[in-house]
């Protein structure tokens, strides 16, 4: 709140020498910056009539398939004067400077010389090295779709277009990355999306410096409008249809080219705790798993936290029949409370964060190993109680109810921060946790929007889809923080 | 985000919530051991009714135009001088409502759950907390009050066991005509009516709160909440421990939620109280920003930047002030502390003087 902002982009050192840009194109100036590029290949073809015509092109990039059929068959057997009546492409494009000519060759064209007319044409080759469409690894779900986003953001955009087909669905290219030149497109659908949101992302994006960008998420963090948060304020998700859904409620959906997820905004705390399924399936249901969900958050960050604070300070909080079992277990262990719980949950991290890392037969081994360390070995050994194993057990898997990934994590950043205030201040100590917790997501916006809405601010008729998942029939609005410019959901009532 | 920054306004909800959470602070769990008798929830019910027609005198204040512009407002009617006098004179009820309500609840933390620590430690965590809340900014600080009015309303749910036997005696509700018609030990009167203060320090957040037709609507939703509230924990109490134990003890209310029953765990009075930390956190953060505010219109500095310094040294005079009182003034083992007895004077007076002055205020410009 006192920090001074500092500018984050820094559009106005746009020092590059405009000159070398500007330059005309030329083969000697080609051959200048395509030197030492041993994919890189200039060779010459004449045609039918005689004319000589040079193709530069970077190997790698280019799909030679296409490039013989459309390009080296038509030109070598063609009649007429000129390029552009010999290829038949509707993608060949007049190019002017060596700017232009760069940029169209690290995209994968190839570029043309026509002596004739002294005009240098370009062609867009692009090998299209992509996976094919396969089901979504981190959001799995029963029912719904299967299809998940892949690294080409072109096939990407064609997953949402097919599920809006509609013209007020809009894209906007970006390019970001001094170094990555990294295509990120944000789709809207105008005259529902707020202009001002749109607005706020175009000029985030604009504001952009930087070198390279390989993930989505390295581009919510320069959007992001609070960054030291272990909160994320983008919603990272690689479904289509989840991102459909959220342009249908009119939020913004950000593709990033060569990362299979996209980034939904503006989100709230809550919208990280649902699944697409929570749509699909009977709303009693639906919301009966939500709350699960939200009940094993609570579990995953202060179970452990609880037991230090009852084994600590509040005995008398045991009920009888317990306490001699935890007397019992406890009786010979070496550490107290705190430090038997801290070794436990780092190890279970330390195991966790090997078993992503490894892998997949490896990893499973290692789970298996750490299953026995943490349930057999380590009891035996003396380190920790029985207890503690258990309440150990029940919090790891309560943290994997949660939809999101990155909550998760957040989620054992904050146990950690439980933890070691219960171990001073009991219970208070956690309640003083929750506080700082619960106000710090009350200061949290993502995209200038409270991200704690609904509850704070209060947006009422919002909850119908906030712990329980109303009966879409009874969901006739649009979320009320999104401020969409067409409120209801149904074309009778706009 | 400046602190107090006022690019949104808010509903009509917030006013209901900050009114009542602000009304039932510490004299929610201290009220019963000054009411006692049975018939005081006519007590309760008629301070109640006087309260709510306070709350109409001060809806006229919100409804007028002088409020709209906030402290522009006050300067209208007073002049700046005037203005700056009343702000430094609202220094003191200020910081004793932050100083008595936090050392209150600390006695009660020292009391129930941890007999052994320094009371400090738990002064500064709760400070601090409170302190992290407000430098979040008014406007954060308000909505805060959704999430302590959410974490802690509940709570009183938990009682309706006490209301039915074996726990509950019905023969302690009566009398509930009183035998003989005099008027009872003043102090109860005094404590009932201060405890209905606290929305007074509303005008000072009028910035803040969107212009207000139906204000007087929800003035009085909150109020007859504190009444119900109030009425709820005195008749529980009362069934709980009768007349004549009520009168012996002290935080009735905390000592009730030791005998609630949970098949899991037991004391949970322990979790209760710990939760009902979030009205004080609160109270602390907006009650800590109207401080902060106040200093800065004594130092005619309202129009500029707010800074880390001076928030952090509004802070720390407030903090030294609960150490000082804390250390050398505060007296946990009296039943009848001094401070909590000038809190209520001063309440008292704060709640009846306030509204009624800014409306003579507004009738004398004739803007009423």
């Amino acid at each position: 709140m006192f920090w001074k902002k500092g500018k984050r982009g820094n559009n106005d050192r746009k020092d590059k020498p405009q000159n070398a840009t500007q330059t005309a194109v030329t083969l000697d100036g080609l051959r200048q910056f395509l030197a030492n590029m041993e994919d890189a290949e200039i060779i010459q073809r004449q045609t039918k009539t005689g004319q000589k015509i040079t193709l530069v092109y970077i190997r790698t990039l280019i799909d030679q398939e296409r490039l013989n059929e459309s390009v080296m068959e038509p030109l070598t057997h063609c009649s007429h004067d000129t390029i552009h009546e010999c290829i038949a492409t509707s993608r060949l494009t007049n190019i002017t400077t060596v700017a232009e000519a760069k940029k169209q060759l690290v995209q994968g064209s190839i570029l043309l010389n026509d002596l004739s007319q002294n005009k240098w044409w370009a062609v867009h080759l692009e090998n299209p090295l992509s996976r094919g469409i396969e089901s979504s690894a981190t959001e799995t779900i029963i029912y719904g779709a299967r299809d998940s986003f892949s690294e080409q953001i072109e096939k990407n955009i064609t997953l949402i277009r097919r599920r809006l087909p509609i013209t007020a669905l809009k894209t906007e290219k970006f390019t970001i990355g001094s170094l990555s030149q990294t295509t990120v497109v944000l789709m809207y659908i105008e005259g529902l999306t707020n202009p001002d949101h749109i607005s706020n992302a175009r000029s985030k994006l604009s504001a952009i410096d930087f070198d390279q960008f390989l993930d989505s998420s390295e581009v919510a963090f320069f959007m992001e409008d609070h960054i030291h948060s272990i909160f994320p304020q983008f919603q990272e998700t690689d479904r289509p249809d989840a991102c459909a859904y959220s342009l249908g409620l009119g939020k913004l959906i950000f593709l990033v080219d060569n990362t299979p997820y996209a980034l939904i905004a503006p989100i709230t705390f809550f919208n990280l705790f649902q699944s697409p399924e929570d749509y699909f399936l009977r709303w009693i249901v639906a919301s009966f798993f939500r709350c699960i969900r939200y009940l094993s958050f609570v579990l995953a960050v202060t179970l452990i936290p609880l037991y230090v604070a009852l084994t600590t300070h509040h005995y008398q909080m045991i009920p009888l029949e317990i306490i001699s079992v935890l007397l019992e277990s406890r009786s010979k262990l070496p550490f107290t409370p705190f430090w038997e719980a801290f070794l436990m949950l780092m190890t279970l991290e330390v195991i966790k964060e090997a078993s992503l890392r490894m892998p997949t037969k490896s990893g499973q081994t290692l789970g298996v190993i750490g299953g026995i360390v943490i349930g057999q070995a380590t009891v035996a050994a003396g380190f920790a109680s029985k207890v503690l194993i258990v309440l150990v057990g029940i919090s790891a898997i309560a943290s994997f109810l949660v939809p999101n990934y990155e909550v998760t994590k957040s989620s054992t950043l904050i146990q950690f921060f439980f933890l070691v205030l219960s171990a001073i201040l009991g219970v208070f100590g956690i309640a003083l946790g929750g506080i700082a917790v619960l106000a710090h997501l009350n200061g949290l916006t993502s995209l200038k929007q409270p991200y704690f809405a609904p509850v704070t601010p209060f947006y009422r008729k919002d909850w119908i889809d906030l712990f329980i998942r109303g009966p879409l029939l009874w969901m006739k609005t649009r979320p009320e923080y999104v401020s969409p410019l067409q409120k209801w959901r149904s074309n009778r009532r706009r | 985000m400046a602190t107090f920054a006022s690019s949104s306004t808010y509903s009509g909800v917030y006013v209901v919530f900050m009114v009542n959470r602000l009304q039932i602070l510490f004299t929610i769990l201290i009220l019963p051991m000054y009411l006692v008798h049975s018939y005081m929830i006519w007590g309760i019910i008629a301070i109640g009714i006087l309260s709510q027609l306070n709350l109409l005198i001060l809806s006229k204040w919100f409804s007028s135009d002088f409020a709209a512009k906030g402290y522009n407002g006050f300067v209208e009617l007073f002049g700046e001088r005037t203005v700056r006098l009343f702000v430094i004179a609202g220094l003191f009820p200020i910081l004793l409502n932050i100083v008595v309500n936090t050392l209150g609840y600390v006695q009660m933390v020292h009391t129930f759950i941890f007999p052994s620590m320094d009371n400090k430690w738990l002064i500064l965590s709760i400070f601090l907390v409170g302190c992290y809340v407000a430098a979040k900014g008014m406007a954060n600080t308000i909505r805060f009050v959704m999430i302590a009015f959410l974490s802690g309303a509940w709570i009183i749910l938990l009682f309706l066991p006490l209301f039915f036997p074996p726990e509950a005696s019905l023969y302690d509700l009566y009398p509930l005509v009183p035998t003989d018609w005099s008027i009872g030990p003043w102090k109860s009167w005094l404590a009932l009516w201060s405890s209905f203060s606290g929305p007074e320090y509303l005008i000072c957040l009028t910035t803040w709160l969107s212009p207000q037709q139906k204000i007087r609507k929800y003035l009085t939703l909150a109020n007859a909440i504190t009444v119900f509230e109030y009425v709820y924990l005195f008749v529980a109490s009362l069934l709980f421990f009768g007349p004549h134990y009520l009168n012996a003890i002290n935080f009735p209310v905390v000592h009730m939620g030791r005998y609630l029953q949970s098949p899991v765990i037991e004391r949970i009075d322990t979790i209760l109280l710990s939760i009902h930390m979030f009205n004080y956190v609160f109270a602390i953060a907006i009650l800590l920003l109207c401080f902060y505010g106040a200093v800065r219109i004594i130092l005619g500095r309202l129009h500029k930047q707010t800074t880390r310094t001076g928030y952090v040294s509004a802070c720390l005079v407030i903090l030294i002030c609960m150490f000082i009182v804390d250390k050398w003034f505060w007296n946990a083992t009296a039943r009848e502390n001094f401070w909590v007895t000038l809190q209520m004077w001063l309440g008292a007076f704060t709640y009846s003087l306030i509204p009624v002055f800014l409306l003579l205020a507004i009738k004398r410009k004739g803007a009423v």
